[in-house]
């Protein structure tokens, strides 16, 4: 069904090394509209070296872009953002002292005859919190007095609010409660639903069964599995992971 | 689960909210100005009378004109000690320059003027060589108020009556101009915290920089700016304090950040960043002009009085990490 749908997104070929450490080799990767990706991977795999690429934080040694079929380059963040690839990091980079608005608003304040537009800037953060079905006291409350879990909704609100359809989360759930943990996964859910790509970077392998609709498995900087959720079970992805099993893509395993 | 999960509706993190949320910076200091006159009005007859409060209001304006720059640096994350410094400095050049036979307007901009040079030094210290606030104004602290020193030959340049006289010593309406002039930054400072986005952008960068820098805010430029603006304040501060005496000494203000320090940490500025308004330095400025006075009135020996600031400063600092404390952290 995928397949008939034109990728957003699409990698070709893509290569990125460090000194004599080669973090991601050949890599080919498609984002569908309306997926929620699961990025996997051990530590050292290259999962993050991939969404610095795609945030445009690191720019590929090798490699090609589409955007929508067109070719497409990002050489810095700029570039990511304006093809509509919005990252949130682990860090969250919020301003705790500041209102739940201001943070989803920074740096693209709505202003009125040059000035900031309190109102409207706190109207449309309202109106983007309940798109989402996110509950939080109000949009005045400053960021520190709120949870974990509703501090990554203000991040990944503010990800949306710039613009991009294709959000890459990196472990949004890592310092999370279990409650906490299940509201990320609703809200990534109804992005979903709303058309938003999501790509989850997590290690927690129960609960990316759970809320992706595929999973792909980095090993070694390679590609090593790209499979359906709904055909494969937790014991499949340790194995991808781990190097147990196979690579779908006749990957080898790197000499020792 | 067919029913939507109480998404992020957390009653505990409501109630938190609903206190935490509640700023009680402000009543609280409205309230202890308050306890101080009813206090000070029943040790002394003389404490409730307009002109009482004109002369306090008189004792703050020129420290009042510098605590609104270091209100801002500080909610900007940055630090200034050498703001008195700066002011000495621009008096000095002024008067030099009136005393050397310049017109008074050219000469009270062109110590605006060196203030701001010295307010470029501090920003090229801090933000472009990234050296720790505390330090680099600490030694441009010293730097500025060697050259004070230095220019004058440590004499006080006496230039009498001149051009800026009516900011130090005029009345508007019975209300000393000085006074005015304080004023009228302070409300056109919290317009400008409140409503422009620069504003919002100091509150910010004192908060998290790196998230601002993360959005494309140019923080090391606007850095740079509130060092530039402190000075120009400061400034400012200078050239009416040299009007007012029509003199102007390489000591000027010398131990000013004291009571500059505890009017701004007081008023609820935190020395983290991020945090505080201009109008809680306002008051803050009130509540140290407030006790002052009234120490005078009741008769306080002058040291009581230092050791009274000391502790009025002590106070400010643990209220400010107090705040911090019943915080996030």
């Amino acid at each position: 069904m995928t397949e008939t749908k034109q990728p957003l997104l699409t990698m070709r070929n893509v290569s990125k090394a460090f000194g004599h450490v080669q973090a991601l080799i050949d890599v080919d990767l498609d984002v569908a509209p309306g997926e929620v990706m699961g990025l996997l991977g051990d530590n050292g795999a290259g999962k993050s070296t991939l969404i610095k690429i795609l945030s445009g934080v690191y720019h590929a040694d090798e490699g090609e872009f589409t955007r929508d079929g067109a070719p497409a380059a990002i050489a810095g963040p700029g570039d990511a953002q304006a093809l509509g690839i919005a990252t949130v990091y682990q860090d969250l980079a919020l301003v705790e002292t500041r209102a739940v608005a201001h943070n989803i608003y920074l740096g693209r304040e709505p202003r009125r005859w040059g000035m900031l537009s309190r109102r409207k800037m706190e109207k449309d953060a309202e109106t983007l919190l309940k798109n989402l079905n996110i509950n939080l006291p109000s949009v005045k409350v400053d960021v520190e007095v709120l949870s974990g879990g509703q501090r990554q909704a203000v991040a990944i609100s503010r990800a949306l609010a710039q613009g991009g359809d294709i959000l890459l989360l990196d472990e949004p759930t890592a310092a999370l409660g279990v409650e906490q943990t299940e509201q990320v996964h609703h809200l990534v859910g109804s992005m979903r639903d709303q058309g938003k790509s999501i790509i989850l970077i997590t290690h927690d392998l129960s609960d990316v069964l759970k809320v992706a609709d595929r999973i792909v498995v980095l090993r070694q900087g390679r590609l090593w599995a790209d499979a359906r959720a709904a055909d494969i079970d937790i014991n499949q992805i340790i194995g991808w992971i781990t190097g147990a099993l196979p690579s779908r893509f006749g990957a080898k395993e790197a000499q020792a | 689960m067919t029913t939507r999960p109480a998404l992020f509706r957390d009653p505990a993190a409501f109630l938190t909210g609903f206190f935490k949320n509640r700023d009680w910076t402000i009543p609280g200091l409205i309230l202890t100005l308050i306890l101080l006159m009813v206090f000070f009005g029943a040790q002394s007859e003389f404490f409730w009378s307009v002109s009482n409060f004109l002369n306090i209001g008189r004792s703050i304006s020129i420290r009042g004109v510098i605590a609104i720059g270091l209100t801002i640096v500080l909610i900007s994350g940055g630090l200034d000690l050498s703001i008195a410094a700066v002011a000495a400095v621009a008096g000095m050049v002024a008067a030099m320059l009136i005393d050397a036979g310049m017109n008074g307007i050219p000469a009270g901009l062109i110590g605006l003027a060196a203030a701001m040079v010295l307010g470029a030094v501090n920003g090229s210290v801090v933000v472009r060589l990234r050296i720790n606030p505390i330090i680099a104004t600490l030694a441009t602290l010293l730097l500025f108020r060697g050259m004070a020193y230095v220019v004058s030959g440590g004499d006080n340049i006496v230039i009498g009556v001149n051009t800026w006289a009516f900011l130090g010593r005029g009345n508007l309406f019975g209300v000393p101009v000085a006074l005015l002039v304080m004023l009228g930054i302070m409300a056109a400072g919290i317009l400008f915290m409140r409503y422009s986005v620069l504003g919002n952008y100091l509150y910010a960068i004192g908060g998290n920089s790196e998230a601002c820098r993360n959005v494309g805010v140019k923080v090391d430029r606007i850095r740079f700016g509130t060092y530039m603006g402190t000075a120009l304040l400061s400034g400012i501060a200078g050239v009416i304090l040299m009007s007012q005496g029509g003199t102007a000494q390489p000591s000027a203000l010398n131990g000013a950040e004291l009571d500059i320090f505890t009017s701004v940490l007081l008023g609820g500025v935190a020395l983290t960043g991020g945090r505080g308004s201009l109008f809680g330095t306002l008051l803050g400025l009130f509540i140290v002009g407030v006790i002052t006075n009234g120490f005078i009135l009741i008769g306080l020996q002058i040291y009581w009085q230092d050791v009274a600031r000391g502790v009025i400063l002590i106070v400010a600092v643990a209220l400010d990490s107090l705040r911090r404390g019943g915080g996030y952290r």
